[in-house]
């Protein structure tokens, strides 16, 4: 009997130090979401305006053309897929790749050092791994991309652009979603807007100068989000594994207490036996 | 007269409210609007921006990249990075002109030059708008 309490005893001691780091994990979560909310809420203005912008200019003018908005015709995707730097976030990682679905030939741009590992490993051609951890991606880096992958697709490097991040809806709820980013095709067919709008120098000039703008703001957007479903999600594992480590904690407690009772039981049964002899 | 003006940047809205006059730098050069002017858009590039408020006063701003817009009597500037005079780092700015000089002194490819000109035009930009405010 001895023996087994010594080593249930040490099972309690070992899920107590995991709940710990479980413990320590949801707190900084849950103090790290707070700031990437207020990250989100922040940046959307920003993108607002320019996507609005960019609506405006396709809508009000007839003789509208520009590279950015020519259709795809088969060719190559080029996709961006925002995943997490580390795992321990219940499925956030697997679900976000899960829908991304990359097919083979696909140009791949991954932000986040578990998108690097998983796209290498399976051999996509990586366009580059300057992204590798997310927390790091900063505005200026996102400004980088947008002239990039703009850039790239003038070029012809691929014909379309689609991006893969997780969509903060709430602390609980977060949806992989993946998005077109180019071509961009108009949302609205026609709109009968009064007043015309000078554009300088042009509106193709304008319109051209923006997209860039526009994906950096997409690829930021999509970055802020992802990180705070990340943190959700880790936060919201974390909470589940603290409170299986307190089932598991007063489980072998309860075991405990009664392998202890019965050694004390036979013990008292030994000493009434013996005394009667 | 004064019209509303919105200074929005990725990281959040940098000001919003009454303005006399706004100055910034486009692609195309300094534009001046005053209020009632026509709807209008226009890329930026990196520049200065000078606000006249209501009061009088004059707040000076490095601004970079984005686009300056008039809707319905309503001008915003949606830039990728716009800091108030005051609010610049000017230590930081510096950093980073060495190192874009350093990057330019040692050019490979023009994709980096290209970088490094920019960076070092946008820290010369901040360190200018800082020593006039």
């Amino acid at each position: 009997m001895a023996e087994s309490m010594k080593a249930i005893k040490s099972r309690i001691k070992s899920v107590e130090n995991t709940r710990q780091i479980t413990k320590a994990m949801e707190l900084v979560a849950t103090g790290k979401l707070r700031h990437a909310k207020e990250r989100i809420e922040h940046s959307r203005p920003f993108f607002e305006l320019l996507k609005g912008t960019l609506e405006d200019i396709e809508a009000g003018n007839r003789d509208f053309s520009s590279p950015f908005t020519r259709p795809a015709a088969g060719g190559r995707t080029c996709r961006i897929v925002i995943a997490g730097d580390r795992g321990l976030a219940g499925g956030y990682n697997s679900n976000l790749f899960k829908a991304a679905a990359a097919e083979e030939g696909d140009l791949i741009l991954p932000i986040g050092r578990k998108a690097v590992e998983l796209y290498r490993r399976r051999g996509f051609e990586i366009l580059s791994d300057e992204y590798a951890v997310a927390e790091d991606v900063s505005v200026g880096s996102c400004g980088a991309i947008g002239e990039e992958l703009a850039k790239a697709f003038l070029r012809g490097d691929f014909d379309r652009l689609t991006i893969s991040y997780t969509s903060y809806i709430n602390v609980l709820t977060q949806a992989p979603a993946s998005m077109e980013v180019l071509p961009i095709v108009s949302g609205k067919g026609e709109r009968a807007k009064g007043g015309l709008i000078i554009y300088e120098p042009s509106a193709e000039a304008v319109f051209n100068s923006i997209v860039p703008q526009y994906i950096s703001g997409i690829v930021y957007g999509a970055l802020c989000e992802s990180v705070a479903s990340e943190l959700s999600a880790r936060r919201a594992a974390m909470e589940a594994a603290n409170k299986n480590a307190d089932e598991m904690i007063s489980g072998l407690s309860l075991r405990y207490n009664r392998a202890r009772q019965a050694s004390i039981t036979q013990e008292i049964t030994e000493i009434v036996a013996g005394s009667e002899a | 007269m004064n019209f509303q003006l919105q200074i929005a940047t990725p990281d959040g809205l940098v000001f919003d409210g009454e303005a006399e006059r706004v100055v910034t730098r486009t692609t195309e050069g300094d534009v001046g609007i005053l209020a009632r002017h026509s709807d209008y858009v226009a890329p930026l590039d990196v520049g200065k921006t000078r606000v006249r408020l209501p009061d009088g006063s004059e707040r000076l701003g490095s601004s970079n990249r984005g686009m300056i817009s008039v809707s319905g009597g309503v001008v915003r500037i949606v830039a990728v990075t716009f800091e108030w005079a005051d609010e610049i780092d000017v230590e930081r700015a510096k950093r980073a002109a060495e190192k874009a000089r350093e990057r330019i002194s040692r050019q490979r490819t023009d994709r980096e030059l290209r970088l490094a000109e920019y960076k070092l035009k946008r820290a010369l930009n901040r360190i200018d708008v800082y020593n006039n405010r």
